[in-house]
């Protein structure tokens, strides 16, 4: 956290390669919420653009007290998220998902190999799809925790609901997530 | 803890997989899950994919989002190859037409100024380019250009006076382009000079052939008109 606040200062100093260091450290972070988000690499990354665009502009109003900078940048990356999805929700109801689903396994099934490292990839492809027949609010909480490692204080002050509804939403999130990914024909292995 | 049924352990999972359980109720949940089918699955189920997400790596940035954010924040960056682009960055400009068409007016005028200047850049030699002979090429050029529309001027003047002079002549006899067609032994009516000193001089001269004499000299080429006029002055002046 210490080396996030000097970055912080020096980035209201106006210093460039304090801002570089600070895209550079959280990049990774930002880019991972918004592509398991929306499942869209282009998508995530033009999100992503859109984040430290908007935490560029809005640094000055960070304040430590807040909270961690992760903590901020992911709830701004959230809310950015959710505005998003409200935007393009019209656009998902028109668009066939059962037409693009049969194609999305039709391509995994042919790319299935032996390759650990496939296998990893195909894994996160499955855990992909199911992440995205959740519904939002869901989502988020699973990405939030499982996926980013957020603690629930953390997701709490990023999703600004009780913790109560935030466990809640983790837990149904999970048993839906398995439900699903168990429909798919997939066993999660321990 | 005999009331723990299905929906307590799907609404508790996370807790027990989380180990935030109390020890009783843990417990019970063990129990729960051990005996019932469904949940004992469920909880395998929840379990190995906590386990599994938790393991899987994030996913690699691609690398143009850096660039592209850093881009997008601190504008262009300033690499050291973009530093020369940005240097050079005109150049490309200068291939617009409207570029290219102002390069050609300026060469083309520099070429005529030279030109008239003396200065012709196929025979340009170094010592042409010394302050001394550029000047003294000029002065000269300067000097046989502004004799020459000197004398071109005279020479108008002098055509001019012949002219007016011919002029009261001429009008009496209006036809005056049939009239020599029989005498001249069809000859065109832009004779050269030299025929006309011949013929000019001998006597008995008509108006009539002065008047063509001036026509002709209309259609001859003004040196050779200058001479004509000349003579026809000369014939004329006695009277």
């Amino acid at each position: 956290m210490e080396p996030d606040a000097q970055l912080v200062q020096g980035c209201l100093r106006g210093e460039g390669p304090a801002w570089e260091e600070l895209v550079r450290r959280h990049t990774r972070r930002v880019f991972n919420l918004c592509y398991r988000f929306t499942g869209n690499s282009t998508e995530a990354e033009d999100l992503s653009q859109e984040v430290f665009l908007r935490i560029y502009r809005t640094l000055a109003s960070y304040r430590p007290a807040f909270g961690a900078f992760p903590t901020w940048l992911t709830s701004v990356t959230r809310n950015l998220l959710v505005d998003h999805y409200r935007r393009t929700r019209r656009d998902r109801l028109t668009d066939s998902i059962e037409d693009a689903m049969p194609k999305l396994e039709n391509k995994q099934s042919a790319a299935r190999t032996p390759d650990k490292l496939a296998l990893a990839s195909e894994l996160s492809g499955q855990l992909q799809h199911g992440l995205s027949r959740l519904s939002p609010e869901l989502r988020e909480a699973v990405i939030l925790r499982d996926l980013q490692g957020l603690d629930y204080s953390e997701i709490q002050s990023v999703l600004a609901v009780p913790e109560g509804t935030v466990k809640s939403r983790i837990n149904r999130g999970r048993i839906e997530l398995a439900r699903i990914l168990e429909e798919m024909g997939l066993r999660p292995q321990n | 803890m005999t009331d723990w049924n299905c929906a307590r352990t799907e609404e508790s999972l996370s807790d027990y997989l989380d180990g935030t359980l109390s020890p009783a109720e843990a417990a019970a949940f063990s129990a729960h899950a051990g005996g019932c089918d469904a949940c004992g699955k469920l909880v395998a189920q929840v379990g190995g994919l906590v386990h599994q997400m938790r393991a899987l790596d994030a996913l690699e940035v691609p690398p143009q989002l850096i660039p592209k954010i850093l881009d997008s924040t601190l504008g262009p960056r300033h690499t050291q190859s973009a530093g020369w682009r940005r240097r050079f960055a005109w150049i490309p400009q200068l291939w617009q037409p409207r570029f290219a068409m102002g390069a050609v007016t300026v060469a083309a005028t520099l070429l005529i100024v030279l030109y008239t200047a003396g200065l012709s850049p196929a025979k340009l030699k170094k010592a042409d380019l010394s302050p001394a002979n550029v000047f003294r090429t000029a002065n000269r050029q300067v000097h046989l250009t502004y004799a020459r529309s000197a004398k071109f001027v005279n020479d108008l003047r002098v055509v001019y006076e012949i002219q007016t002079r011919l002029q009261p002549d001429a009008e009496p006899s209006p036809s005056i382009t049939p009239a020599p067609a029989p005498q001249q032994n069809s000859q065109p009516p832009s004779v050269n000079p030299q025929e006309k000193s011949q013929t000019s001089p001998h006597p008995g001269h008509s108006e009539a052939r002065n008047g063509t004499m001036l026509a002709s000299l209309i259609n001859t080429n003004w040196a050779g008109n200058f001479a004509a006029i000349m003579l026809a002055d000369a014939t004329r002046s006695p009277r």
